[in-house]
């Protein structure tokens, strides 16, 4: 069964979803694994959107951001900010924060803020929007982005989004409620968390993926789990549902939507 | 009564001011696209835009040279593409340098809220432990990490913004500006609510009937509002729940077109500039274009509220 190092990516994020849970889901790639989810084992599960979108219907065409018209006629209530990121998610409703990020730390932190420093910066990035009040509020978070060793430094320049900060107990002495169980998933394989040091470590390698590579694609000595096992690939049902009802354009797929358009 | 009901350059030319403290709001929908054009038009400057998620129209106004400092969480050419005026503003200074107020969207929502209620602070766990609160000494003016009374444990104290003057786009209103919005409404309900002056923009004004008829919808009551616009498609090419879609191709066209600083300026100069008014604009982006974007209606039952005239 041949599939891409991407459909494996969003295969495995969407296999850490479980029916019946409330995603907080942010924008691009979240959006495929949770669709994916929704469409399969999970059809029970709820979207919720920052900008006040509670969704629980998977949408008619695949939303291309977070806030897509398209989400409109899935909504059963269409709120603002405060009922989203402020009841859903500080509130403590929120089982999942669904985020992607720019680069993400040994402790999970993400940057979406800035290379190098915040006020002379090297390459400046969009900022928080909701993503830094999802992980400080959500039960859990799911990370996903497509890996290489610059996107995984090991103090990310600037902590947008707080996960585990400095390891060990430093999340809960800053005044954050904890979070997790964690989790960060490329298309190299899916990482979890040290239940007491907080730091990350590799749980499973996907498909034609070495263990080395992975290393080579990590800015520090990453940990590997005793256990470490290769990831399930994906079955021929979530394949065929992500390629012909999930995404059959393309849109994320093939990149169309970055390809000057449809 | 005063006549509320104004065209655009009116309401821009009158009620936002050099200097200004100004909230836009929107979130993909709603955006204010035709107001931010006039405001540009008319080179307005040292502007403070306060902007939930500032996306494209916050890069617009950079460029412009119309900002002196940006108040909001998020500034990005959305489908996954940077947004080159604010990169160059941030990292080169062109054409300026600018401040930035930097916060996380809730929290920016909640000082907004706290502006809003007048409150003195509101309260939070979010941003603890963050570079937004620990690396911005403009931020770090904004919001204070106290040991809460209550609890003894850290909590990041969020000051109030409140706004001279807040422009939203919705899709209807009546002549006295009892506006009402309908989608997801993001900040623009606090956003709104803690400025001084209110500008509604508005796809149609409708008779005060029809306000009425569905109270819950109205986001704005018309004694806070100061100008009334009636200005369709406003919001394109972001879109208007209800009205139309995004126009997803628009996008890449402005992150090609404004890659380079003179590459701004002509875009303004022929977009912006080269038109005397939203209607002029849409006319040179063409009705076809339009109608491939008009909403599908998609409508449900309409609610009763009941009427009770007798004993």
């Amino acid at each position: 069964m041949d599939f891409t190092p991407r459909e494996m990516m969003i295969v495995a994020a969407a296999r850490e979803i479980k029916d019946g849970e409330k995603l907080l889901t942010g924008a691009y790639w979240p959006i495929l694994p949770s669709i994916l989810a929704k469409r399969t084992h999970a059809p029970n599960a709820i979207f919720v959107f920052e900008g006040g979108m509670i969704c629980n219907w998977a949408p008619a065409r695949i939303p291309l951001i977070a806030h897509d018209p398209t989400n409109l006629s899935c909504a059963v209530m269409c709120g603002d900010l405060l009922d989203a990121l402020g009841m859903v998610v500080h509130g403590g409703w929120a089982d999942v924060g669904f985020l992607s990020a720019s680069s993400v730390d040994k402790y999970g932190n993400v940057n979406t803020t800035c290379v190098g420093d915040y006020l002379n910066p090297k390459v400046r990035l969009p900022g928080s929007g909701g993503a830094s009040d999802i992980a400080s509020g959500a039960k859990r978070v799911i990370i996903i982005l497509e890996q290489s060793r610059d996107r995984f430094p090991e103090k990310v320049d600037f902590i947008t989004t707080p996960v585990f900060l400095q390891g060990s107990d430093s999340r809960e002495k800053a005044g954050l409620r904890p979070s997790g169980p964690n989790v960060v998933v490329t298309n190299l394989g899916v990482f979890r968390f040290e239940e007491d040091s907080k730091e990350m470590y590799l749980d499973s390698y996907h498909p034609g993926v070495s263990v080395d590579e992975i290393k080579a694609n990590v800015g520090w000595e990453l940990k590997i789990s005793p256990q470490v096992k290769e990831t399930r690939p994906p079955t021929a049902l979530e394949l065929k549902v992500l390629r012909e009802e999930v995404d059959p354009q393309g849109m994320y797929l093939r990149d169309v939507r970055l390809q000057g358009f449809i | 009564m005063a006549n509320k009901v104004m065209s655009m350059e009116e309401a821009i030319e009158r009620f936002v001011r050099d200097g200004d403290t100004v909230f836009l709001g929107g979130l993909v929908s709603g955006e204010p696209y035709a107001a931010v054009h006039e405001i540009i038009r008319q080179r307005k400057r040292n502007l403070a835009v306060s902007k939930g998620a500032g996306v494209l129209i916050l890069d617009m106004l950079i460029g412009a040279g119309c900002v002196r400092r940006a108040i909001t969480s998020y500034i990005w050419n959305p489908v996954y593409k940077p947004a080159h005026a604010f990169r160059r503003a941030v990292q080169e200074g062109i054409p300026h340098p600018i401040e930035l107020e930097e916060y996380s969207f809730l929290t920016l929502s909640l000082a907004f809220f706290a502006g809003a209620l007048d409150l003195p602070f509101v309260a939070t766990r979010s941003l603890l432990g963050t570079d937004i609160l620990a690396k911005s000494p403009l931020l770090a003016e904004r919001v204070k990490v106290i040991d809460s009374p209550f609890t003894e444990k850290p909590v990041a104290l969020i000051g109030p913004i409140k706004h001279d003057v807040g422009i939203i786009h919705v899709q209807r209103v009546d002549e006295e500006g009892n506006a009402q919005a309908w989608g997801p409404l993001a900040s623009d309900k606090w956003g709104i609510h803690s400025c001084s002056k209110v500008i509604i923009t508005a796809e149609e004004i409708v008779p005060s009937d029809v306000i009425r008829k569905d109270p819950q919808r109205t986001i704005v009551p018309g004694f806070r509002v100061d100008a009334v616009v009636e200005e369709p498609w406003s919001s394109y090419p972001d879109y208007m729940p209800g009205y139309y879609d995004r126009d997803w191709k628009y996008f890449p066209v402005y992150y090609e077109a404004t890659k380079t600083e003179e590459g701004f300026n002509r875009y303004l100069e022929e977009w912006v500039h080269g038109v005397k008014s939203r209607k002029e604009y849409l006319a040179k982006i063409g009705q076809a274009k339009l109608n491939e974007l008009k909403a599908e209606p998609w409508q449900g039952s309409p609610v009763s509220y009941g009427r009770y005239t007798t004993f």
